[in-house]
């Protein structure tokens, strides 16, 4: 690899390029667009969990003002084939999920007809219109007992509700029959939903001239979403064009297809005229994919000095009604099993995980995907271990994290750790709160009913995933690879396209800054382009902390190429060896001799001037399309460290203190790489204390509003302190690690230890989130020799 | 979620308001602040034919300091200004006190006193606070009125006493007793979030130092404002003491209420609280009374 | 269900429209008039992405109809630049990374202007409860405390 002074832009705090439009109200999402023609779609939904469609009368609703189609799952049968996530992986059903259910539903908010009309309004009116005969069927709630022999079936054809039976081992577990203390329990991390504030929406027009499909669409993988449209639509793939335009929030809950998605564009084709669907936030929380829902037993041997000797787990993943393209089944509970060993050694684990189909909205992947749920588990198990031996919690830690000389780490479940600061990470964390103090002043401060506790979470997450492993694994999909485009124009400015897609993390920024400084160009001059599938190269998008390492890396594969014959054109030009150019800030000269000098333009203009102005046999024009596969990827870890105050006699929870080490490798804009900490803490925060998706018994959804479903606001947030330790990832073109999801990692472990760390002398554990003043009082009233009374 | 279609109507006066509602009585809704008819509409769980808007009303929104101490509030009074009128804070300081607790500043800028009165949910904190002051609500019909107590205008579940043709006018607060004492509290699971349980107090002192009067009215632990008298009467007659108080917080939270659980907080749990704020709100109360606080 | 006829003033601007009277005010700015700035998040009133300013005062207009709107004066984010440049909340948003997707900007902004025209020196945890009718996802709000605690500072010393 070449090297070359850095111009600084790399690393650089620089404010948004984004931010102009999205403050003055000039930001175009979905919702924002108009079409000549266009038409609006709402879908009727099934109040019932599990049942079967006996008949759909749409007569009156066809006839209700401003209707100008009604169409239900029998219509759309032949218009779209289903949509089916395909799996490599043994032990895996794929099911069925189409754009409009037909014959039977299987989660209540399933839509089983649209009406399209010439507005919003009009669509509503004719769902009022529509009645549907519906034969309940028994639901399926409960995923262990879904496994049993005679449960209802969701899924005829799979023969089974199990979709997935996974199975890790490393070494023998009969190790535990030496561990000085075993500590375990059954864990229970609930139901969550990502809450975009953007809902989701999209709007297809259909050509018929061309046959060619556009679709705009509040999504993070316009690539996959292209692929999957032409398949299931029958479209040739080059006639389909999808665009993400500004996309308010995802977190990974828009990375999956979904029905509505290929029902729009279905019926954009068979209406001849744009349709709009702007999704709700009813529709939002009964239909988007939700997260997590784990049962976990698990099981942790330590030695005396508390080294762990093994691990052991069993998972059980309620993964609603559908498997989800093109993620499937796997794709959280998979990651619970692989990661739970953490950071740390673990000699001997086995895990086993199972997904189980239920009669909810389907699950899919979620910020932090499946390994908030790992983490919450292992650190707490360590939490235990330690107060058993009558260890400090970060002394516990301390003795099992893996060190750097042991890297690159194999772990049990066959993830590789490429590097990491594993220890660093918590020590500069007890360094950053004052651990000893805290510790202190918690054992001076115990006045009865109000408690402090200090949680401590460190793990390490996969990111950049290369070739090596599909980001979910088995799934049947490429995401080891993304390219970029770098394109100088004659007036010597920058274009750079990529096949990623932006919802908030600022690529605008970020990539214009790597292409600036390893083109050699000033930031202004770089326009980044994504989330357009005819704009940039072919690519996915962006999800799984990918798009700094995988992204990046193209764009500086991309820039390297544009600069190295920008340099030799401007060699040719001014009869200099290549060797003695400097190219930064735009301008090109000859070492020791600056008024021997090309601007960008003066270079590009040669280059699409054509051969009279080149090096001879030099191919005119001035881009380069390169593509980057950081193989393996990269681990990137840090440690959380919360203090809290827990009010006995509210039951109630409150952060005092919050602290982020992070090492997500070279930093590309610290202020970005800040604001992706705490907004991870946030979704973390509120899936500790907050956050809970509730079904009743019957399956009907409890929290289908924003009153019911509670996420963080401004003033549940605490101040949170966060500190990078820039550690260059040795695997990755560029030193990145990826970040987008970390913070949702750490902290419901931190917030749960502490809040356990609190009520430990009360006997009291943590085994169950989100942490909710309803379950503290439980807990609390369940303690004989602690009664609830109170102040 | 659109509101399904309606016609509109917005008098420019009270009389005309009226007529409007005689003539559609129970297929017309009346929309004040809007701030919880507006979103059962946009869910569609509320459809009415027609729609009266009562914002143009002016005559509604208008606070007058009664010559004996007391208040009349237009029931189109917005919650903001019951935040910020001096008068309010002087002569209603539980009422002032409470206000805040209302959601946030932005639904408190649209949603009235008489809308949230008249909307009659449990949960809400103005209806607790109209009874604890003992508020008389004026309802006014086309060629008629009377006056109905706030402990009796509440009737159930978003239900009141108002007949499908009169309209919530106006409220009147008697002036507060002399040597007495108030405190609002409640808690939710967010900053701004409905609450799980809430009490708004009041308590007044004899020369003796003892309780004279007590009332202690709660939300969201029955389904109207729940005033807990036998607690008050453990109180009345004594002097306040830790004693006196915890044993008005176990009778209210235990004999009381019987509050309904829901995904947030079951009923053991509310009875739980509503023990804990009793005892923190009355501690105030008398704090106040006492010229302590 | 008749047409009414309604007047407002947005943004300075005066606007005629003839409209369905269950029309949101919300979607009148963004459909009607285009100005699709104000963005739509729940339509119950709990989000505050429709946060407008309604003759100077905050209010969600997902939970107001249009022909409420009649004869008043609306602020949307359209409306915060002055002269070409950016509010001193925006520009103090964009120097303390206060955005991330965009979608509960425009709220988050007109609920912190209201706020701080109520309450000029505002405390953080003033802002943080102020700022709590506003749901974001993105940012976990610490960098729009930090901008309008900035934007407090500014807009003391610009008056």
């Amino acid at each position: 690899m070449e090297t070359r002074p850095a111009t600084g832009l790399i690393g650089a705090p620089a404010k948004r390029v984004e931010d102009q439009r999205l403050l003055t109200g000039r930001g175009r999402y979905v919702a924002d667009l108009v079409l000549p023609g266009m038409l609006h779609a709402a879908f009727l939904r099934s109040p019932h969990a599990h049942a079967r469609i006996l008949g759909i009368d749409t007569t009156a609703a066809r006839a209700s003002a401003g209707v100008v189609a009604v169409v239900t799952g029998d219509d759309l049968r032949d218009h779209a084939r289903p949509i089916r996530a395909l799996s490599r992986m043994a032990g895996y059903a794929a099911t069925d999920m189409p754009a409009l259910a037909s014959r039977k539903v299987r989660f209540a908010g399933e839509a089983v007809a649209a009406v399209v009309g010439e507005s919003r309004y009009a669509a509503e009116d004719g769902l009022d219109r529509i009645t549907v005969d519906y034969e309940p069927l028994e639901p399926v709630i409960d995923p262990r007992a879904a496994m049993a022999e005679g449960s209802p079936l969701l899924h005829d054809d799979t023969r089974t509700n199990v979709l997935l039976s996974r199975e890790f081992s490393q070494g023998d577990v009969a190790a535990f029959a030496g561990s000085a203390v075993v500590v375990g329990d059954r864990f229970r991390f609930h139901r969550h939903a990502a809450v975009a504030i953007e809902n989701r929406a999209c709007l297809a027009d259909y050509e018929p001239g061309t046959g060619a499909l556009t679709l705009w669409t509040s999504t993070q993988v316009p690539g996959m979403i292209r692929e999957a449209l032409a398949e299931l639509l029958g479209i040739p793939a080059h006639r389909v064009r999808v665009v993400a335009p500004d996309v308010g929030g995802g977190f990974g809950m828009k990375s999956a297809l979904y029905p509505e998605e290929v029902a729009v564009s279905a019926l954009a084709r068979r209406l001849g005229r744009p349709v709009k669907w702007v999704g709700d936030r009813r529709e939002d929380l009964l239909t988007s994919t939700q997260a997590w829902d784990e049962d976990v037993e698990a099981e942790l041997g330590v030695n005396a000095d508390g080294g762990i000797r093994a691990l052991r787990a069993k998972v059980w993943a309620d993964i609603g009604a559908y498997s989800v393209y093109p993620w499937t089944a796997s794709i959280e509970v998979i990651q619970v099993v692989s990661f739970l060993p953490g950071p740390y050694r673990v000699p001997h684990y086995h895990g086993q995980a199972w997904g189980v189909a239920t009669n909810k909205a389907p699950m899919g992947p979620y910020r932090g995907v499946g390994r908030p749920v790992s983490t919450f588990v292992m650190e707490a198990l360590l939490d235990r271990a330690a107060r058993h031996l009558g260890m400090d919690p970060a002394a516990i830690r301390l003795a099992n994290l893996i060190r750097p000389h042991e890297l690159p780490y194999r772990s049990p479940s066959g993830l590789v750790w490429d590097s990491g600061s594993f220890a660093e990470s918590l020590e500069r964390a007890c360094e950053v709160v004052d651990y000893a103090r805290l510790r202190a002043e918690q054992r001076r401060d115990v006045s009865a009913r109000r408690r402090t506790g200090i949680g401590i979470a460190s793990y390490v997450e996969l990111t950049g995933v290369g070739s090596a492993i599909p980001a979910s694994p088995g799934a049947d999909i490429a995401t080891g690879t993304e390219g970029a485009t770098v394109r100088v124009d004659p007036a010597g400015t920058v274009t750079a396209a990529f096949g990623l897609a932006c919802h908030g993390q600022g690529h605008e920024t970020t990539l214009a800054q790597v292409v600036a400084q390893e083109l050699g160009v000033e930031l202004d001059a770089v326009r980044v382009i994504h989330g357009d599938t005819d704009a940039g190269p072919i690519g996915t998008g962006t999800y799984a902390s990918r798009s700094a390492v995988i992204g990046g890396g193209a764009a500086i594969l991309a820039s390297w190429a544009v600069r190295e014959k920008a340099l030799r054109i401007a060699a040719h030009r001014l009869e200099a060896d290549v060797r003695d150019l400097e190219l930064s800030g735009g301008v090109a000269w000859v070492r020791g001799a600056p008024d021997r000098r090309l601007t960008l333009s003066q270079i590009a203009r040669s280059a699409y001037a054509g051969a009279k102005r080149l090096p001879k046999g030099m191919e005119p024009g001035l881009e380069a399309t390169r593509f980057y596969d950081p193989y393996i990827g990269t681990a990137a870890n840090a440690t959380h460290i919360a203090a809290v105050e827990v009010d006995l006699d509210l039951c109630a929870v409150a952060l005092a203190r919050y602290v982020v080490v992070e090492d997500c490798g070279r930093l590309i804009n610290p202020m970005i790489v800040e604001g992706q900490a705490i907004g991870g803490v946030a979704q973390g925060l509120g899936a500790a204390l907050l956050e809970e998706v509730v079904y009743g018994q019957g399956g009907q959804p409890l929290t289908g509003s924003l009153i019911d479903y509670l996420i963080p606001t401004a003033a549940e947030m605490p101040r949170v302190e966060v500190i990078h330790l820039e550690r260059p990832s040795p695997s990755t073109l560029g030193g990145f690690k990826g970040v987008g999801e970390g913070g949702t990692i750490g902290a419901p472990a931190a917030i749960a230890n502490a809040v356990a760390d609190a009520l430990a002398p009360l006997g009291i554990e943590i085994t169950e989130l989100p942490i909710t003043p309803e379950r503290l009082f439980r807990l609390l009233a369940a303690r004989a020799e602690a009664p609830p009374s109170c102040t | 979620m659109k509101p399904a279609p309606f016609d509109y109507l917005a008098p420019e006066s009270l009389d005309a308001a009226l007529e409007a509602l005689a003539r559609h009585g129970g297929d017309a809704k009346l929309l004040a602040g809007g701030q919880s008819l507006i979103p059962v509409m946009n869910f569609r769980l509320a459809q009415p034919a027609v729609l009266i808007d009562l914002n143009r009303l002016r005559e509604l929104d208008q606070i007058r300091a009664d010559d004996d101490g007391g208040l009349r509030i237009g029931a189109m009074t917005r919650q903001r200004t019951l935040e910020r009128d001096p008068r309010i804070a002087e002569r209603a300081p539980l009422l002032h006190e409470a206000v805040p607790f209302i959601a946030h500043p932005q639904i408190r800028n649209r949603g009235t006193l008489g809308g949230s009165l008249a909307h009659a949910d449990p949960a809400a904190e103005l209806p607790a606070v109209a009874v604890a002051l003992r508020a008389r609500l004026r309802l006014r019909r086309a060629g008629g009125e009377r006056w109905v107590e706030a402990r009796d205008f509440f009737a159930g579940l978003l239900t009141t006493a108002l007949e499908p043709d009169e309209i919530l006018v106006e409220v009147a607060l008697p002036p507060p007793a002399p040597r007495s004492g108030w405190a609002f509290l409640e808690v939710a699971r967010r900053h701004g979030d409905y609450a799980q349980v809430g009490l708004a107090a009041g308590v007044s002192l004899d020369d003796a130092g003892r309780c004279r009067e007590a009332r202690l009215v709660y939300l969201s632990v029955g389904d109207r404002p729940v005033e807990a008298r036998e607690a008050a009467r453990l109180l009345e007659g004594t002097t306040p003491s830790d004693e006196t108080v915890a044993a008005a917080a176990d009778k209210a939270s235990q004999d009381e209420m019987d509050p309904t659980g829901d995904i947030h907080a079951s009923a053991d749990f509310k009875r739980h609280l509503a023990r804990v704020l009793t005892k923190r709100v009355l501690r105030r109360a008398f704090a106040r009374a006492k010229g302590e606080a | 269900m008749t047409a009414h006829r309604v007047r407002v003033t947005v943004n300075e601007r005066v606007y005629e429209r003839e409209i369905e009277p269950r029309l949101l005010l919300s979607d009148f700015l963004r459909h009607e008039l285009g100005l699709t700035g104000t963005h739509v998040g729940c339509e119950h009133g709990v989000c505050g992405a429709c946060t407008v300013l309604v003759d100077g005062l905050a209010a969600r207009s997902c939970l107001m109809l249009a022909v409420q709107a009649n004869g008043a004066e609306l602020v949307t984010v359209e409306g915060l630049m002055k002269d070409g440049q950016l509010h001193p909340l925006q520009q103090a948003f964009h120097e303390h990374h206060g955005l991330q997707c965009g979608f509960c900007t425009p709220g988050m902004l007109l609920t912190a202007l209201d706020l701080l025209r109520t309450n000029p020196r505002p405390t953080e945890v003033e802002i943080r409860q102020g700022l709590s009718a506003v749901l974001c996802r993105c940012t976990g709000y610490q960098g729009i405390v930090k901008a309008v605690e900035a934007a407090a500072v500014a807009l003391r010393s610009s008056r």
